[in-house]
């Protein structure tokens, strides 16, 4: 197909999207009254048709929709979660009044690695970085009053993701909304635990069969949940520079996707509902050209190696969350500007959704002014400055296209390298990539200690008698109080059923069968996380680092 | 005999960042301590009992979760509690400010919060547990030089030089680099694990222009290869040293240098040189 043809059928598709989907403005245009058009560059005769695509088209360099944020804006979702789950609560709907779109929930390590609040490991963590959930009684207070059909929520969670689903599945249930209106995320990528983040439970084998079950499940219960979203944001907080991110990222993707096709499922079933997670870090042109080429590279990668036909299963839809590493201490305030720019890089590098940080997270857990601040710079941003007014503003820029492409040639060389370990299941085993982020995190705490690397305020710009903002507290009483709900509960629950329950868990884990059921079933009697993941523990082992 | 220090670096409670335990491990090894690191989600008792077990003189705590004021203080008490409180205890991670007199005042002897260099960290420990064991810190000599990075010879021509290194020697020419810093141009001829390193001066303002017109072409200065360059200048500084760089400045093959004095090294100018661990291989 000649070039002018390619662009004219994408102008008629897209015109006819947009009568569903309608552009923000009738016309938009600049303060000079300058119209801005849609699309630039693609009219021009030496238009790289086959790197860039056009927008919504492989291999979706310049973005995964035609109209990007002309039509709607990114979702501007705000991780939060801390205390009780009433507290949580309150914390959502205020952020909904002011204008949020989606709901991210924060749990607390104990939550995440399957223990409940009364456990001995988890003492002094209870409702600390996010909210505590022992069992459906939690989880009912957590989304009280937030109507599950008209909001889409992600949730935080990896090992026990599939307990905390079924929750939320039964507490939708008896809001009167069924399991396949349910939009939203489960972080359920437990390769990025073992690399970097931490909240690992079991081994990696069965670990991996709880996320291929996920994909089944939801598949036919859940069609518009994002089953698992692919995180290289951990990667970076814990060091690795944005090409490392890039890589190791799409390298536990691949590990998934061959997890699923070995699990029996058929590429373009599940491949549709696979998210991604990124970082948006300080240098901005990088990090702008690093969401260009990891679009790019899924693309080829779905198309060209697995044979995907349905054009849902190229597109690398993600979430973007700004540096938490990025943030200092000192003078918190400059945090507000790092946040700013970062962000813009997401936009610019066409993000779906997008959390920013606030500016005292270097010290505590947001106050509700600083969470305040930063979802403001994202409606600034969105309302104020006219970056989303047009598609991929940056593409032709010889410098972002120029880094886009090195930047996917890096990755591929280490997605080569890791292949050669026997992928990434395997690399993880060996070490490989925690070794190579440890390496680079080092190397850049060399920079900023002899100077090489500035940051402002910190190593450079300081000053003496820095004013302490205030700070959010938990209450230190929270784990006491829940211990006792915990308690109360355990006394009025049916506890035959319970039991019944979770040996129906346990003889199903020794099985094949999918674990999702069982499971739904399991909470709907209140079991806690606590038992539920005791029980595959003792079935599954549990993983202890390399 | 130089005391080594041995360091326990913990992770207490379930939190899974271990970005700065990591990197302080490597920091204090680098700085000469024998450093153990427990790895993730360590109870209170699995560190007191590990820190008796490997005998260590100093404990590092890190938490980013919020659960500091209930950890750290139950490590405290263990200790305690097991006769061991000798040993420092000294905390980091996401510590808001005003959690850090009732730390101390648990006996938690320092708390490093975001952006406290590496070094100020191994120093702290280093004086407090010499102060502990009455070694006066004077008495500690310098971390030796690992091993000699390179020796530089200051030529006028390296057009007319290297044939000499090249095909009498038989020597290889890895690289020749301009090293805008010195304004000099540099060969590198690989012998054994070391390197020969001829200068040629770019511009008649160059140290190695200046060291021909005084000396003569010859031998410049040798280059001693050291890890953790910032450490050594500052073990070198309180040792009475006088440094021509007092930091470090980027040299060839992006190595980092720092050259000592002549007037502090009987008139031998020696290069510190710290390179990247990748670069090397």
């Amino acid at each position: 197909m000649d070039k002018q043809q390619r662009l004219k059928n994408w102008q008629e598709k897209t015109e006819q999207s947009m009568n569903r989907f309608p552009e923000r403005k009738e016309r938009f245009h600049t303060s000079s009254d300058i119209e801005i058009k849609r699309l630039y560059g693609a009219e021009d005769e030496n238009y790289p048709f086959d790197t860039l695509g056009l927008p919504g088209e492989y291999p979706y360099t310049r973005g995964s929709q035609s109209t990007m944020y002309r039509a709607r804006f990114w979702t501007m979702r705000q991780y939060a979660g801390f205390g009780s789950a009433e507290e949580t609560n309150k914390r959502f709907r205020y952020l909904l009044e002011q204008g949020q779109t989606g709901l991210s929930v924060a749990f607390d390590l104990p939550t995440q690695i399957g223990y409940d609040s009364d456990h001995s490991m988890a003492r002094g963590e209870v409702g600390k970085v996010g909210v505590a959930i022992d069992s459906l009684e939690d989880m009912e207070a957590l989304l009280k009053d937030i109507p599950l059909d008209k909001v889409s929520t992600s949730m935080t969670i990896n090992a026990p993701a599939s307990v905390l689903l079924a929750m939320y599945i039964a507490v939708a249930q008896k809001q009167g909304v069924e399991a396949d209106q349910l939009s939203g995320t489960i972080q359920n990528d437990i390769l990025k635990e073992y690399i970097a983040r931490g909240t690992y439970i079991f081994p990696p084998k069965p670990s991996m069969r709880l996320i291929t079950d996920i994909f089944a499940y939801c598949q036919s219960h859940v069609p518009k949940w994002n089953t698992i979203s692919i995180s290289g944001y951990h990667i970076r907080e814990a060091g690795a520079n944005a090409a490392q991110e890039l890589a190791f990222t799409i390298a536990n993707g691949l590990a998934y996707v061959d997890a699923a096709l070995e699990a029996g499922l058929k590429i373009d079933d599940f491949a549709p509902r696979l998210a991604f997670f990124f970082n948006a870090h300080n240098q901005f042109f990088e990090e702008a050209a690093k969401f260009r080429a990891a679009r790019r590279m899924w693309a080829k990668l779905m198309k060209e190696r697995y044979g995907a036909k349905n054009q849902k299963s190229w597109q690398l839809r993600f979430h973007t969350q700004t540096g938490g590493s990025t943030l200092t201490a000192q003078q918190p305030d400059n945090n507000i500007v790092r946040v700013t720019t970062q962000a813009l890089s997401a936009i610019l590098g066409g993000t779906q959704s997008l959390h920013t940080n606030s500016r005292d997270e270097a010290l505590a857990l947001p106050t509700e002014e600083s969470a305040r601040i930063a979802l403001r710079t994202q409606q600034i941003l969105a309302h104020e400055t006219g970056v989303a007014d047009t598609v991929d503003p940056l593409a032709g820029s010889y410098y972002v296209e120029s880094l886009t492409d090195e930047l996917e040639s890096k990755a591929n060389e280490y997605l080569n390298k890791i292949e050669q370990m026997g992928g990434a299941v395997s690399a993880v085993e060996q070490g490989y990539m925690q070794r190579e982020i440890h390496h680079t995190s080092y190397e850049t705490q060399k920079k900023i200690e002899n100077g090489q690397e500035i940051i402002v305020g910190m190593n450079k710009f300081t000053i003496d008698n820095e004013h302490q903002p205030e700070l959010l507290r938990v209450d230190p009483e929270l784990g006491e109080k829940q211990k006792e709900k915990l308690k109360a509960l355990k006394f009025t629950r049916d506890q035959d059923r319970v039991s019944a329950q979770l040996e129906m868990l346990r003889s199903a884990a020794k099985g094949q069968d999918n674990l999702m059921p069982v499971i739904l079933e399991c909470v709907k009697s209140y079991c806690t996380v606590g038992e539920i993941c005791g029980v595959l523990r003792e079935e599954f082992g549990e993983y202890t680092g390399v | 005999m130089k005391k080594t220090i041995r360091v326990l670096i913990a992770k207490p409670g379930l939190d899974g960042h271990d970005r700065g335990a990591l990197v302080i491990s490597q920091a204090l090894r680098d700085y000469g301590m024998e450093v153990i690191y427990t790895g993730l989600r360590q109870t209170p008792e699995q560190i007191a009992a590990a820190a008796i077990q490997e005998d260590v003189d100093a404990i590092g705590l890190s938490c980013l979760s919020g659960a500091h004021n209930e950890l750290f203080p139950e490590v405290m008490r263990l200790l305690q509690e097991r006769g061991a409180d000798d040993i420092i205890v000294v905390g980091g991670g996401v510590i808001p400010w005003e959690d850090i007199p009732f730390l101390e005042s648990k006996g938690i002897k320092k708390v490093f919060t975001p952006g406290t260099p590496t070094i100020e960290t191994a120093k702290f420990i280093e004086k407090t547990v010499f102060e502990r064991d009455g070694i006066s810190s004077s008495k500690v000599s310098a971390q030796p030089p690992e091993k000699i990075d390179h020796i530089g010879i200051a030529v006028s021509s390296l057009d007319e030089t290297l044939p000499f290194y090249v095909n009498q020697l038989g020597l290889t020419l890895e690289a020749i680099e301009e090293v805008p810093s010195q304004r000099v141009k540099v060969a590198f001829i690989k012998i054994g694990e070391t390197r020969l390193e001829l200068l040629e001066a770019m511009s008649d303002d160059s140290p190695i222009a200046q060291f021909i017109e005084k000396r003569g072409q010859g031998v410049h200065h040798v280059a001693l290869g050291v890890s953790n360059i910032q450490n050594r200048i500052e073990e070198l500084k309180s040792n009475g040293i006088k440094m021509i760089n007092e930091t470090p400045v980027i040299g060839a093959g992006g190595a980092q240098v720092a050259f000592m004095h002549p007037s502090s090294s009987h008139k031998v100018l020696f290069e510190l040189c710290e390179k990247s661990k990748k670069e090397e291989a």
